[in-house]
């Protein structure tokens, strides 16, 4: 639900750097995509000719009906290839968007699957709006806003000079346009800028509200609170629509000014092309007096010089929200992430006895270094890692699994340093249980034989005490239990863990607080499911405050407080 | 379809006058934009024909050039007021339609608004009702728009220069143009589907790897989770591609379209005025019109390229929520004053076993009676099955007499509150929170129940009754956030009040308060709690343990 935060600061300049790096790999196609679309715009020109030749034609009253037809085709021709340039141009930017979308997507997931540790990183929930819902934002920017820029460059100069070949003042009406073009710019950013603000915030406001709302349907279904939820959503809802509506006004009006002065750019055109086709105005061309052709050529020329500046503004909200991810993206990686060793891949168990050695470790977190006791755990032990919070209980378990790598000091498993290279081959003899517990979007069976082993779960789910708990379940071993947890307590989702545990037949088990805010007797039963696999000669390290257990697994390291 | 057509019937009513209002001026706007091109083009070829005649001193310049001036500032004019009035009227609908949506959903299952309160599902939801936002203004206006001007446009041209060339010009745009739509919306309508599915996989798979990262790398299966994401990417990325294309193609399709009405325009109107139908200038106005009228078409195409989804979101959005109607029981039980509950069972649908079975219990009003169980006995979902919000599989549960199987909603929600495990705030005041309880909520009967719950010193302490609360109650933490749903299912002052685990989380000084608090705002009140503290066993006058 935290999905829809915004960086704390927004830095234009970062955002922008973050941009520029993220175009990179698709910047030869971007341009070649520009250049199209550039091309395209210049056949206009030949279109605007071949029905100004027609109609001054008509007019002087001569015109064969195979000389119609010749036109037609060849304006049909151009317009047709000109719908060609722009498909392709399409096709270009689209094909650099997608590169660059999957691009930044295996980017964020190959930094954040392999973070080292157990805790910390972005909210999975923050980490999956960007990845499904925010990245995709850039596509409109490099398909619509980065054409438009190229197109706003280049196309209104042409138009200006070939304006100027038939006649200087229709050129000049337009470059008197043209210093305007940049109060232009500025009105229609600051117009964008703020309908951007609104799209982010506002409906991002109204979503949060049906969100919270959404949240807590149960308790205002018991509270029978449908009636004054949806009223006071109303008010509210209501509050929000008159102040996005008052920025609205501002920002049509902003660019409503741009619409006014392209359409007195082209009104004056026209004028001025009226009048000297009537001979009240004799100034303006390079010899004799404008001619009809060129009259209807000049018109149709002049609202397409202004047409590239106002796709631009319409894209222009586009970059805002590009920039807007981009800034979000720089923020996520602002701090560089430490990996675990190894893939994190299926492999071929390490051989030799499990015993596992640590001597002089130090692991850094958050920038300060951390030393860890040196411990000895030999096959089929069990060690209860006790202290305080912050002293690195979880740490520790994770370095043991080469979750979280080590400054100094080394970690030595069956004989052997634990490296990178035999990580993946350590943890196959290994499980862990997790404090909190993930089910994977999956059915609970999948859930429990994470190895893909297809063993049979009926063993372990006696040892962890779980065959009542699927037997009430939905589908019982094919329940899907969801992101929610599908209705099954904290204590149950702990002894399924310890289910999964036991069905990968681990050598050694890594377990982080398995009886931490438990009832007395759920505690009680996830340790008896621990001490069953101890019994089965399974080393047993856990990391616990709980006295019981402490007391049950019998051996206790304690580390000390922010050593 | 029927979903979409009421949405839209939703999206109508909610600013009616608004929506006409705007939707006259889409109408105006296309009308004055056909109207600005083709009058110029007119008055140019015009002013041409008289200036070679030497007709030039008597031509009248101001009609024409007056009526250029007063379309293009009324077309710009006009686009602002429509904006801003379709944009408004869209904004109000949308809250109508998120309001609706609320209130289906305040009827909806236990099952449902446990799903809810996932990211994963929250976030389908609302991602539906956002695809909803473009009915209006990607879809219904714009083809009222485009209809109604290609009728008064086939109309003039038919009037002024001559059938042929209307017909011409009307019927390829018309002709071709729908049929480009409807290819449109066919060929996009899977794949914006598949979109927001893939998006949808996406985010679960993506959700997965980041919750569970530790156990996947421990077991090995991280690089099976990232393949996993990455054919999620892939298909999502492949959707959107076959919908640019689609989108792409209909944008190529209504170019060709407007190049040949444009070019036919040029024959038809060298023909006529070859027959002496019609004049140069009316005949360059037709060619004009054709270039203008490419503008009514572009915005429906994204509306129909988006329409597959639109109907999608809408199926869901206006098809979610079916209320869980108790069973009328077969036989008429027996019950007195307080809470009756006979030979309960419960099963999930599709379990292998019951949760529980054979429960009967009674609470009379003004006790207290504690249920001890071990975990996983299921004292949780008997309390949910009781405050009616999961069918029982069999057996009765009565307030004061009266089965709640045969109570209204409103009625049974008025003598029985449930204060859940897992409870949730909104964001807004403390006092919005405790309204939730009540209409008309005034701050004598909030302090009273703040008081009851041992969280007046804390309200107190930060800043009383408008202290604000983030979003789902965050500034508190879990057991004032705890006390205060408790509060709020005390201001409702129940016959019958349910509670689940009220005292985890707190010291047992701040328990013991709040148990007694309690018992004294409803010294009447039937009250069942479930505990496995001494706490809520020792305040209990009888306790049933549940084996």
């Amino acid at each position: 639900m935290k999905g829809i935060a915004l960086p704390d600061s927004s830095s234009p300049a970062r955002d922008k750097i973050r941009l520029a790096a993220l175009e990179r790999p698709a910047q030869r196609a971007l341009r070649r995509a520009g250049l199209l679309a550039i091309l395209a715009g210049a056949l206009w020109p030949l279109q605007a000719a071949t029905i100004a030749f027609l109609v001054s034609h008509w007019v002087n009253g001569t015109v064969a009906p195979a000389i119609a037809l010749i036109a037609a085709a060849i304006f049909t021709l151009i317009g047709g290839l000109r719908a060609l340039l722009d498909h392709r141009a399409g096709a270009i930017a689209f094909n650099a968007a997608d590169l660059i979308l999957g691009h930044e997507r295996a980017r964020l997931i190959t930094r954040e699957s392999l973070r080292a540790g157990t805790s910390g990183g972005p909210a999975s929930a923050a980490l999956a709006a960007m990845i499904a819902q925010k990245l995709p934002m850039l596509s409109p920017y490099l398909t619509r806003y980065r054409p438009a820029a190229v197109r706003v460059v280049a196309l209104p100069a042409l138009l200006i000079v070939i304006t100027a070949c038939i006649s200087w003042a229709a050129a000049l009406i337009l470059i008197m346009t043209g210093p305007l073009i940049p109060v232009f710019m500025a009105l229609v950013g600051i117009a964008a800028k703020e309908a951007s603000a609104r799209q982010l915030s506002e409906i991002g406001d109204m979503n949060t509200l049906l969100m919270d709302r959404l949240g807590a349907l149960l308790d205002i279904r018991l509270l029978d609170a449908g009636e004054r939820t949806a009223r006071d959503f109303t008010a509210r809802a209501e509050g929000l629509q008159t102040r996005t509506l008052a920025v609205l006004r501002i920002a049509f009006l902003s660019s409503s000014v741009l619409e006014l002065f392209a359409a007195l750019g082209v009104a004056m055109m026209a004028v001025y092309v009226g009048f000297s086709l009537l001979g009240s105005l004799h100034f303006g061309t390079w010899n004799g007096p404008l001619t009809l052709a060129q009259g209807i050529f000049l018109l149709l020329l002049a609202p397409d010089y202004f047409q590239p500046l106002r796709d631009l503004a319409a894209a222009w909200h586009d970059r805002a929200a590009a920039m807007a991810v981009a800034g979000e993206l720089a923020v996520l990686e602002a701090t560089p992430v430490a990996q675990v060793l190894g893939q994190g891949i299926a492999s071929a168990p390490l051989t030799g006895a499990p015993i596992i050695e640590t001597s002089g470790i130090t692991v850094t977190r958050a920038g300060r270094p951390l030393h860890l006791p040196d411990l000895y755990v030999g096959a089929g032990e069990r060690l209860a890692i006790t202290g305080p919070s912050g002293a690195g209980k979880s740490t520790l378990l994770a370095v043991l699994a080469g979750l979280e790598p080590v400054s100094a000091g080394e970690v030595r498993v069956s004989g052997t340093p634990l490296t990178a290279e035999n990580a993946d081959a350590w943890r196959a003899r290994l499980a862990w249980a997790a404090q909190s517990p993930h089910f994977l979007d999956a059915t609970l069976a999948q859930n429990l034989d994470l190895r893909e082993t297809g063993t049979d779960l009926a063993p372990a789910l006696a040892a962890a005490q779980t065959e009542g708990v699927v037997a009430t379940l939905p589908g019982g071993l094919q329940a899907k239990l969801g992101e929610t947890g599908g209705g099954i307590s904290g204590g149950e989702a702990r002894r399924l863990m310890l289910a999964r545990a036991y069905a990968g037949a681990p050598e050694v088990l890594l377990a982080d607080e398995p009886t931490a805010d438990l009832d007395a007797e759920t505690a009680q039963a996830v340790t008896d499911g621990l001490m069953a696999m101890a019994a089965r000669g399974i080393t047993l390290i856990v990391a616990t405050h709980d006295p019981r257990l402490i007391a049950t697994l019998g051996r206790e390291l304690r580390l000390g407080a922010g050593i | 379809m029927s979903a979409l057509w009421s949405v839209w019937r939703l999206l109508w009513r909610a600013r009616q006058a608004t929506m006409a209002l705007g939707a006259l001026l889409v109408v105006a706007v296309l009308l004055a934009g056909a109207g600005l091109l083709s009058l110029s083009g007119w008055f140019i070829t015009a002013t041409g024909a008289a200036g070679l005649a030497g007709a030039g001193a008597v031509f009248n310049l101001f009609g024409p050039s007056a009526g250029i001036r007063a379309l293009a500032l009324g077309r710009t004019f006009g686009r602002y007021g429509e904006r801003l009035l379709t944009h408004d009227a869209t904004l109000g609908a949308l809250t109508a339609l998120r309001v609706d949506l609320l209130r289906r959903q305040a009827r909806a299952g236990l099952d449902a608004m446990l799903r809810l309160r996932g990211a994963v599902a929250l976030n389908r939801l609302t991602a539906d009702v956002d695809a909803l936002d473009g009915v209006a203004l990607r879809l219904a206006l714009p083809l009222l728009g485009a209809i109604v001007t290609h009728g008064v446009v086939f109309a003039a041209l038919w009037a002024w220069v001559g059938l042929p060339v209307a017909l011409w010009i009307i019927g390829t745009f018309v002709g071709g143009g729908v049929l480009v739509l409807i290819v449109t919306a066919r060929a996009a309508r899977a794949p914006s589907i598949a979109a927001e599915r893939a998006t949808q996989s996406l985010r679960q798979a993506v959700i997965d790897l980041i919750r569970g990262r530790v156990e996947l790398i421990a077991y090995g299966r991280m690089g099976r989770q990232t393949a996993c994401v990455s054919a999620a990417d892939i298909t999502a990325r492949r959707a959107l591609r076959q919908q640019d294309r689609t989108d792409r193609a209909a944008a190529l399709a209504l170019s060709f379209i407007a190049t040949l009405a444009v070019a036919g325009a040029m024959v038809i109107g060298s023909a006529l005025i070859a027959n002496h139908r019609t004049n140069p200038a009316l005949a360059a106005l037709g060619v004009f019109a054709a270039l203008a009228l490419a503008e009514t078409l572009h915005t429906l195409r994204r509306g129909m390229a988006d329409l597959g989804r639109m109907r999608d979101a809408a199926g869901r959005v206006m098809e979610r929520a079916e209320t869980t109607l108790a069973q009328p029981s077969p036989h008429i039980a027996q019950g007195g004053p307080g809470l009756t509950v006979t030979a309960l069972s419960y099963r999930r649908v599709g379990a292998f076993r019951a949760i529980f079975t054979d429960r009967s219990l009674t609470v009379a009003p003004g006790e207290t009676v504690a249920v001890a169980a071990p975990s996983g006995a299921g004292k949780s979902t008997l309390l949910f099955v009781i405050a009616g919000l999961l069918t029982p599989t069999t057996g009765d549960i009565l307030i004061d007499g009266t089965a709640i199987s045969a109570m209204t909603e409103p009625d049974l929600r008025a003598r029985l509150t449930l204060l859940p495990q897992r409870t949730a705030l909104v964001a807004g005041s403390i006092r919005e929170n405790l309204a939730l309880s009540r209409d008309d909520l005034d701050d004598t009967e909030a302090w009273a129940a703040l008081q009851a719950a041992a969280l007046d010193g804390v309200i107190r302490a930060k800043g009383g009754l408008d202290a604000p609360l983030g979003e789902a109650g965050a500034g508190l933490s879990g057991g004032e956030a705890r006390r205060l749903a408790l509060a709020r299912a005390l201001l409702r002052r129940p016959r019958v009040l349910l509670l689940d685990e009220p005292t985890e989380g707190l010291d047992p000084v701040t328990a013991a308060r709040a148990l007694h608090g309690i018992r004294a705002y409803l010294p009447d009140a039937a009250i069942l709690t479930t505990s496995h503290r001494s706490a809520e066993l020792g305040w209990a006058d009888r306790v049933i343990l549940l084996t």
